[in-house]
């Protein structure tokens, strides 16, 4: 790829890196157009290849579906994965399933990288406390703005650099190496995005029965070939009658036990009689 | 020595203020302070504007604020907008009022809205909308990341700055809009079995994009390539996902035991077939 798309992926993947202000804050940053299947659609129309780009971002969002990030400690850079990991198997012309295996590996580089940045920040905040110390809210305003600098100058310079220098690199490897590798990567790499789904079932589910519910899905899909907008239609009111369901429940089992209350005190009041 | 006019903060000021939540509560997130660089960015507006006559007072507002603060981002905005309705409540009355109070509601209400936040909205909300957008992109178009995107920033946007306002305007009764365990069972009730349902389909649509990407390899004996390109992939998928399932919640495996195990047993059985 060019030096002018190598850079317009390093930008957007510090629009959408974890601390970035500009796109809503988090939300449209780290959460909207950090996303796999974002990045992949952006990685995509920037190398000039939407669908190739798309289907590296759905197996790269399977893979990380089921991924939270509390207090900033997370497993994978799911970020540098996925912009660096999509667009060089996009810019080498292999098969989606590649950018799966590349973007493990980039997504535990992330992490280091992003605990360095975060330390680095520190100094913004120090000086924020002197600018308190003084009463100085404009300033404070300006360096809280200033820190997300050293967030660009590593993640554009991290990403320009492994996409820049990195993809002639993977070209060549996979070129060199045997076929059986490269098939070896291909299978595990349409193995392992299962993880991701397997993850965010072990996250939602908290009863049992639920999984029912989740078959049910796969069925209606698999079994009916239900597309996914016919699939919202049947959970959207499946998930209205449960809603009646649940209320009406919950409405009893207060009245059982109101009810049971008062037998309670009924029958406390008469030992108090006795 | 103090005018006795009630100072009392504009609508824009709050609008002000939540926007700049909005942007700016992590620009400068850090190990030791986290996110109080960013809450004193959000409140020092309104902050200029209640002591403006009095640096001393402004100092130590600032103060009081840039320590450090942790919380989910998105639904935690209510914790700023009841600390500026506190903050407004005590610039009024400095003589009969403590301001360690402010910073103890701050520190109260940062972990319970954290595990909320994380759990409901990131750990459910944005799974569930991406699930919707893998199915809808499943044939290569922009269609699906698009939906996603204006349908979660939307969402999103909208509970903060409402919870923002709510915050500053209910100040500590803003809590119980969290707290009401009854209808925010419900709610998470109902979101799961909803999504529950989109997931089930999110996987097929991988496993179909995985079938319909067909490359062709010379080797002979590839009879797992062959497998995994007919429709049947399917039920494959579904037992490797639930054997996965199954390592996850009964022996809990971690993300990266699991990938070193799936890669150990593609590769054995490559090895199989190879010999």
């Amino acid at each position: 790829m060019s030096l002018w798309q190598a850079s317009l992926i390093g930008i957007f993947a510090y629009l959408g890196r974890n601390q970035v202000p500009w796109f809503f804050g988090t939300t449209g940053g780290w959460y909207g157009i950090g996303r796999p299947l974002v990045a992949g659609g952006i990685c995509g129309f920037i190398l000039g290849d939407i669908y190739l780009g798309i289907f590296c971002g759905i197996l790269i969002q399977a893979l990380y579906i089921g991924q939270i990030t509390p207090g900033s400690a997370m497993h994978s850079d799911v970020n540098l994965a996925s912009f660096v990991g999509i667009s060089i198997a996009i810019s080498s012309h292999t098969h989606p399933e590649v950018a799966v295996m590349l973007a493990i590996p980039l997504g535990l580089l992330g992490v280091y990288l992003n605990q360095l940045t975060m330390s680095a920040q520190v100094c913004f905040s120090k000086k924020a406390m002197t600018y308190a110390e003084t009463g100085d809210a404009r300033k404070i305003r300006w360096i809280n703005i200033c820190g997300t600098s050293i967030s660009f100058l590593e993640r554009f310079s991290v990403v320009l650099l492994l996409c820049y220098f990195g993809s002639p690199v993977i070209t060549k490897v996979l070129e060199i190496v045997p076929e059986v590798v490269v098939y070896f990567l291909v299978i595990s790499g349409r193995v392992i995005p299962l993880i991701g789904f397997s993850m965010l079932l072990n996250q939602i589910i908290n009863e049992g029965w639920m999984m029912v519910l989740f078959l049910f899905g796969w069925l209606m899909c698999f079994i009916f070939k239900l597309s996914m907008l016919h699939l919202i239609l049947v959970a959207f009111f499946i998930s209205i009658i449960y809603l009646l369901a649940y209320t009406k429940g919950c409405s009893e089992t207060i009245l059982v036990q109101q009810d049971t209350l008062q037998r309670n005190n009924i029958e406390e009041e008469g030992d108090y009689e006795e | 020595m103090r005018s006795d006019k009630e100072l009392k903060l504009s609508k824009k000021d709050i609008w002000l203020a939540s926007w700049r939540w909005i942007f700016f509560a992590l620009s400068t997130q850090n190990y030791e302070y986290m996110m109080g660089t960013g809450f004193a960015h959000s409140l020092s507006g309104s902050l200029e504007k209640l002591y403006e006559h009095d640096q001393v007072g402004l100092s130590k507002a600032l103060k009081r604020h840039v320590t450090f603060f942790n919380t989910e981002p998105q639904l935690g905005s209510i914790i700023p907008g009841i600390v500026l309705s506190l903050e407004e409540e005590y610039a009024n009355n400095q003589d009969n009022q403590e301001p360690s109070a402010i910073l103890q509601t701050k520190n109260v209400l940062m972990g319970p809205i954290a595990s909320l936040g994380d759990s409901f909205l990131v750990g459910m909300v944005n799974p569930i909308l991406l699930s919707i957008a893998i199915g809808l992109s499943a044939n290569g178009s922009l269609l699906g990341l698009i939906v996603f995107l204006i349908l979660w920033i939307v969402l999103v946007i909208f509970i903060r700055h409402f919870l923002f306002i709510k915050g500053y305007l209910l100040g500590l009764d803003a809590i119980k809009i969290l707290k009401n365990e009854k209808i925010k069972n419900k709610i998470v009730q109902v979101v799961t079995v909803f999504g529950l349902i989109v997931i089930g389909g999110a996987t097929v649509v991988t496993s179909e994009v995985i079938t319909s990407t067909q490359f062709l390899f010379d080797k002979n004996g590839m009879t797992m390539q062959k497998i995994m390109e007919q429709p049947m992939f399917g039920f494959i998928s579904i037992f490797i996902l639930l054997t996965y399932y199954f390592f996850l919640s009964k022996k809990k495996w971690s993300f990266v035991r699991l990938v070193c195990a799936s890669l150990l047993a593609v590769a054995i059985i490559l090895l199989f077939q190879i010999l």
